[in-house]
């Protein structure tokens, strides 16, 4: 089925924040960031600003109804600075004029004295100092400190990653309007209405009912407005609040890149043991997360870290520790994979680092330690594995070894060209690993035409999750697309959701929409069963027919549904679904955190010119295991923009802060994100089709992040094709790779 | 504040706005198109593109000013009454848009392309929507669907798109 946008899409109709019709006597907010990254406020004066014709109101800290608190896991993060400054762009005030233009002039005029205090931007640093987010934690299996001298090689390294900038398209914003007896209704760019309206209570001091948040669509989340499109909601329902006017707030590119957190940049020390098979025997790490200034969702995401930390490969001794180190940068938040990337990426060095000391090929290492079903993860979830299966038919159906051969050959004939190829398998797991997080609602009515309408807790950000929740009423009642609607998120109707994330929103809210819709199918079927006097159990519904032992009845579901309203039969029901089976005991670090696992692996194959460091993706090349997709064709499409994000995230984008915390990498000429240019020149997908029972709506396995991390094979394959050209270069392991850091590379040692 | 005459999607309008206003801001809030989108306001990402006498522009960084009456101003509200154009036809039927937010832009930048060049090759298609940045990374399918879209233009005989 095709994506119920792309109609409204190709028309330019559909309607993001920033295009919703506007409220005579809306006002236009627009927040002052700090513009130091540490320091105590001496002074702010507002007076000049004030004097501006036009301005309403200016908020600060003081102006706070309720808390000044917006941190979600840890209550560290106000929402307008209060004397103290922790981070470059840190909103300490919200102007409130009549028009943009006003409040952007007045924002020029306010007046700021910080006293600048020592910065921190590096995550050992940090941690050296103390400074911490949350107390470290370690996953651990096996007894690591025996199995050393078990191993024929053990190597140490350390591999770093940057961050990443979300650059959804559609900046982050906000547009609260208020209604009656003190509701406040808020329009939201995000992927937690409930997480917005639990800010905005707190920060207004007001209970949740009196909050309504309504979510349409995002043009682009990514992780990036998961936690962070609260600070927004907040400051214009606050200033709604207080002055009983509509209040919008859209960010301009630069100040969404100033304020906002990313992708975590982290830094870690491996150590990984090998028995003289290449069995991977051991394997230690201590990760370093550059979380910010607040905790934000940093805990979650170093705890994913700690889970992926040995992606798909079984090794009976594992110690892996995380340390989330409070730095002067924007609070880091989510990103697509949510620390996972950032785990795998280092076991993958440290299987690299191993094949160049010992001489052989890093594939051969990882094809005989990928994990298999019945092995247990150092978290203690006992594998269903795909690993190998992916692997292999990977290497069969696109011809490894003569892709292979001709690499080689290719290099061999070529001096100023040079190719490489990487594997990169993955296992990434299904579930927030917050287990009371796994629960969704969805709200399915059946008006009396027939028409059909579902609310769920999904926010619809171009997964493509609405189309699939329409499947899941569609294929229960057996009805036509046309006949039913997918409505806007909105807490109202939907209370409590967890945000859109984890790749899971399908499963939670599918799942929701199937319990609600096939209760109501139970009940249509009583009424037919009744009008016809067949056993209801003869009863089916088919094509908009209901049928009795497969013939048809006369009866269709139009006048089905008439007949049960005629009868007063409850055409609506709110479906509540909690993934089954999911446990995690935090004070052990054991569990089965995850309702299932999704694997795959991928090919990359990269050129690079070794006159001038730049290169290009020849090919990418993946088994993906997708259990029985319901939908291919927007599932594909997950899988080849999540190759796209994640070969962005290690080779073009280069986050980049100065010594003082401040962005420099802070506009589109200054960041550069994949463009059309930059894209793989082939993509090849094959489905691994597998019928195994896992807990996915359908059969059809969460595709969301997963996809993301076979980027990380564009790294190795870049690596290994500047070694063909200079193989005694010695190449930190530090992503992105940069066409800089490959030119480096080509020539490191040479001159 | 100045008066200035525009000709948007083929409708006259008479809009009053200080002379540096970017184009942009004149379709969205004084007209009221809403499909042409906000990215960066600095030309960089091509959310924002229009078509100005049939050569596409970034109307984010397009002051008011230096338009005249006499200039055709086409948005994506106006390359086809009916969603009938080769290029949205083929944009469906390769299911291109994730979130869509930039799609209005990717459009626009691909109509001109196929108007110039009927029958581009992938250089000659990458050349053309580089300008055009998509988080959601729906290029492999950007490219097939221009392919898709010549293609569908050689069979009608329409070189209009139409």
């Amino acid at each position: 089925m095709k994506n119920i946008d792309s109609f409204n899409h190709v028309r330019g109709e559909s309607r993001y924040l920033d295009d919703i019709p506007l409220i005579q006597g809306t006002l236009f907010g627009v927040a002052l960031g700090a513009s130091v990254a540490h320091g105590i406020i001496k002074k702010l004066d507002l007076s000049e600003a004030l004097a501006l014709e036009g301005i309403v109101r200016i908020f600060t800290d003081k102006d706070i109804t309720g808390e000044n608190q917006i941190g979600g896991i840890v209550p560290d993060e106000p929402l307008l600075a209060d004397h103290h400054v922790h981070f470059s762009g840190m909103p300490i005030a919200f102007v409130v004029a009549e028009t943009e233009e006003i409040a952007r002039e007045a924002l020029k005029k306010i007046k700021v004295e910080i006293e600048a205090l020592p910065v921190i931007t590096d995550p050992r640093e940090a941690q050296a100092k103390g400074e911490l987010i949350v107390p470290p934690r370690t996953f651990r299996i096996g007894d690591t400190d025996a199995a050393w001298q078990d191993c024929a090689y053990v190597f140490e390294g350390k591999a770093d990653t940057n961050g990443q900038e979300h650059l959804y398209i559609e900046t982050q914003g906000a547009y609260a309007v208020p209604l009656e007896n003190g509701v406040i209704k808020v329009y939201s760019s995000t992927q937690g209405p409930t997480a917005v309206q639990r800010a905005v209570c707190k920060v207004l001091g007001v209970p949740m009912h009196q909050i309504e948040v309504d979510v349409t669509r995002l043009g682009g989340g990514f992780g990036g407005k998961e936690d962070q499109a609260n600070t927004w909601a907040a400051l214009c329902a606050l200033a709604t609040h207080v002055l009983k006017k509509p209040v919008k707030y859209s960010l301009h590119r630069m100040e969404d890149m100033a304020m906002t957190g990313k992708r975590h940049p982290y830094s870690t020390d491996f150590k990984i043991g090998l028995s003289r098979e290449l069995k991977i025997l051991a394997y230690e790490a201590t990760f370093f997360q550059n979380a910010g200034a607040a905790a934000d969702l940093s805990p979650a995401v170093l705890e994913r870290t700690l889970f992926h930390s040995v992606n798909t490969y079984f090794i009976p001794n594992v110690r892996v520790t995380g340390n989330s180190c409070r730095t002067n940068l924007p609070p880091n938040t989510a990103f697509r994979g949510f620390g996972g990337p950032q785990g795998m990426f280092v076991i993958e060095a440290a299987i690299v680092k191993a094949a160049e000391s010992i001489g052989v090929e890093a594939a051969q290492i990882q094809r005989i330690n990928l994990n298999k079903t019945g092995d247990e993860f150092h978290y203690g979830q006992i594998a269903q594995s795909e690993s190998q299966a992916c692997w292999e038919k990977a290497l069969e159906i696109y011809g490894f070894d003569q892709m292979k051969e001709a690499v080689g050959a290719f290099n061999k004939a070529n001096l100023l060209h040079k190719k490489g190829l990487a594997l990169m398998p993955v296992c990434f797991g299904i579930s927030f690993t917050n287990t009371m997080m796994n629960h969704a609602r969805s709200l399915v009515h059946v008006y009396s035409d027939g028409s059909v309408n579902v609310s769920t807790g999904a926010v619809e950000m171009g997964q493509g999750v609405n189309t699939k929740i329409l499947q899941v009423a569609a294929q229960v009642f057996s009805l036509n697309a046309d006949k039913i609607r997918i409505n806007s998120t909105n807490t109202f109707r939907i209370a409590n959701t967890s945000p859109s994330a984890a790749s899971a929103t399908a499963d939670l809210n599918g799942k929701a929409t199937l319990i609600a819709c096939t209760e109501i199918l139970k009940r249509l079927k009583k009424v037919a069963s009744d009008e016809l006097k067949i056993d209801a159990k003869e009863i089916e519904l088919k094509n908009e027919l209901v049928l009795a032992g497969g013939a048809e009845t006369g009866l269709d579901w139009k006048r089905l549904v008439a007949l049960a309203f005629m009868k007063r039969v409850a055409l609506s029901e709110h479906g509540h679904y909690a993934t089954p089976e999911i446990h995690f005991d935090k004070t052990k670090e054991k569990g089965h955190p995850f309702a299932y696992h999704v694997y795959g692996t991928a090919i990359t194959e990269v050129t690079i010119d070794c006159l001038r460091g730049t290169y290009e993706v020849d090919a990418v090349k993946v088994v993906h295991d997708f259990g029985t997709s319901m939908n291919p064709v927007i599932d594909k499409g997950q899988i080849e923009g999540g190759i796209v994000q994640g070969i962005g995230w290690m080779t073009l984008e280069e986050l980049i802060y100065d010594k003082e915390g401040k962005l420099k990498s802070n506009a589109l000429s200054t960041y550069k994100v994949p463009d059309i240019y930059a894209v793989p020149k082939k993509i090849e997908i094959d489905f691994l089709q597998t019928e195994q029972d896992n807990l996915a709506i359908f059969r059809s396995k969460a595709v969301g992040e997963p996809p993301l991390m076979y980027g990380i094979g564009a790294y190795f394959a870049l690596r290994n094709a500047v070694k063909a050209f200079n193989p005694a270069a010695e190449l930190p392991f530090d992503a992105p790779m940069t066409a800089e850091k490959v030119l480096l590379g080509l020539y490191a040692g040479k001159y | 504040m100045a008066k200035y005459s525009l000709s948007i999607n083929g409708k006259k309008f008479s809009i009053e706005a200080e002379p540096d206003t970017p184009l942009l801001w004149v379709i969205r809030d004084y007209v009221g198109l809403k499909g042409t989108k906000f990215g960066c306001g600095m030309a960089l990402c091509g959310a924002c593109t229009v078509h100005l006498d049939g050569e596409p522009i970034r109307s984010c960084s397009t002051p008011v000013s230096t338009l005249k009456a006499a200039n055709r101003i086409t948005t994506i509200e106006g390359i086809s009454a009916n969603t009938d154009h080769a290029i949205q036809k083929a944009w469906i039927e390769a299911q291109v848009p994730q979130c869509g937010y930039c799609q209005s832009g990717q459009i626009m930048s691909a109509v001109a392309l196929l108007k110039s060049n009927p029958n581009p090759n992938d250089e000659d298609i990458d050349a053309a929507m580089s300008g055009n940045i998509c988080r959601c990374g729906t290029y492999p399918r950007i490219r097939k669907a221009i392919h898709r879209a010549a293609d569908l233009i050689k069979e009608s005989g329409n070189t209009t798109g139409k």
